[in-house]
């Protein structure tokens, strides 16, 4: 391909004269948990992954003085994007770590207008880690339980009961192949969001 | 530049080992999904950093190739002159680094330096903007309009 082309090529025309105004939102979950799925089936371009750094507190007895309890582990994170209008763009990363999280997990989720955290309730544990962050980092975010198979084998309450999640935090139910039940899920992620926002509005 | 874009098989280099990409993927640097280069040399091409100059910088900034970019691009090492040619269209770091198969956490040092050079132009999310009340009723009204 030519990489010089003429002068009269720039600026790029394609899309106008500014850059999209990013936002995101975050997916987080155990592993197989439904959240490439969900976002492949919002996303308007096919997923796209990078590999990423995670630093994870490490379990046991540590080894070395110089890590003490940690180690970084390479994961895969997925990705897709929503053009929300002229201006905005929407991104929705898929964001793994199942167990305790390092500064990375921050690099990842810093500004993100709020998450959504997938439960298999065949493996409850694997959302705590994303739970406890989201908690004590202020981050809104909604609890939904995939409905594997169109089924949901447990009642919410029970759910909500074993996550140990008070009753301000939404719980819900959905299916991350249905692109309408993504879409509800996210739009339930941005009601907290616009809540907390509001919230901090009427307390200037 | 639209050709790569719709090449699928440039889309998922992790994720698709199967599909003969040689022939469309620069063979010439670590492309994660080969299984060969990557877990070997990451920050090498950082020089051992882990963090852009701005330790801040978003996966999702956008970035954009800068007229000054363009012009000095052939005197570039392969991997910022691979950049420069990716991003004559705004697109975000973690994008940039999918589709040309760098570690996130590298494409992020190499976009801050090349930010830094004044050969990519960057729109960052406002600082508070996920405590923004309009914004975020734009963004309800975009995904609702999804079917």
């Amino acid at each position: 391909m030519d990489s010089r082309p003429s002068a009269d090529a720039w600026p790029p025309v394609v899309t106008g004269a500014r850059p999209p105004l990013p936002v995101k939102i975050v997916i987080a979950g155990g592993f197989g948990v439904g959240k490439t799925t969900a976002v492949s089936s919002i996303s308007e371009i096919p997923v796209l992954t990078t590999e990423a750094a995670m630093t994870q507190a490490g379990a046991g007895i540590d080894l070395t003085s110089h890590t003490p309890g940690k180690t970084t582990t390479t994961v895969a994170l997925d990705f897709g994007c929503i053009t929300i209008d002229d201006e905005i763009k929407l991104y929705i990363f898929g964001t793994p770590g199942q167990d305790r999280f390092g500064f990375m997990w921050h690099d990842l989720t810093a500004g993100a207008l709020g998450a959504l955290v997938i439960v298999d309730t065949r493996r409850l544990d694997d959302c705590y880690g994303a739970v406890d962050y989201f908690e004590h980092n202020d981050t809104p975010f909604v609890v939904a339980v995939n409905r594997f198979n169109g089924r949901l084998d447990h009642h919410l309450e029970d759910v909500r009961w074993a996550l140990a999640i008070p009753d301000s935090t939404p719980l819900i139910s959905f299916d991350a192949r249905e692109r309408a039940s993504v879409r509800d899920a996210l739009l339930s992620v941005l009601q907290r969001s616009l809540q907390r926002a509001e919230h901090r509005v009427l307390r200037r | 530049m639209s050709s790569a874009e719709h090449d699928p098989s440039r889309l998922r280099p992790y994720l698709d080992r199967t599909v003969g990409s040689s022939a469309e993927v620069p063979a010439d640097y670590g492309q994660a999904g080969d299984g060969k280069a990557s877990g070997l040399r990451p920050y090498l091409l950082t020089g051992g950093r882990a963090r852009p100059l701005d330790a801040d910088l978003e996966i999702e900034a956008q970035v954009m190739t800068t007229p000054a970019g363009r012009a000095d691009a052939g005197r570039l090492t392969f991997e910022l002159r691979d950049i420069v040619v990716l991003c004559q269209q705004p697109i975000a770091i973690a994008e940039m680094a999918a589709r040309l198969g760098l570690h996130l956490g590298v494409a992020r040092v190499l976009a801050g330096d090349l930010i830094a050079l004044g050969y990519l132009a960057v729109r960052r999310p406002d600082s508070g903007l996920h405590n923004d009340v309009q914004i975020i009723e734009r963004v309800i009204r975009g995904l609702q309009t999804i079917r």
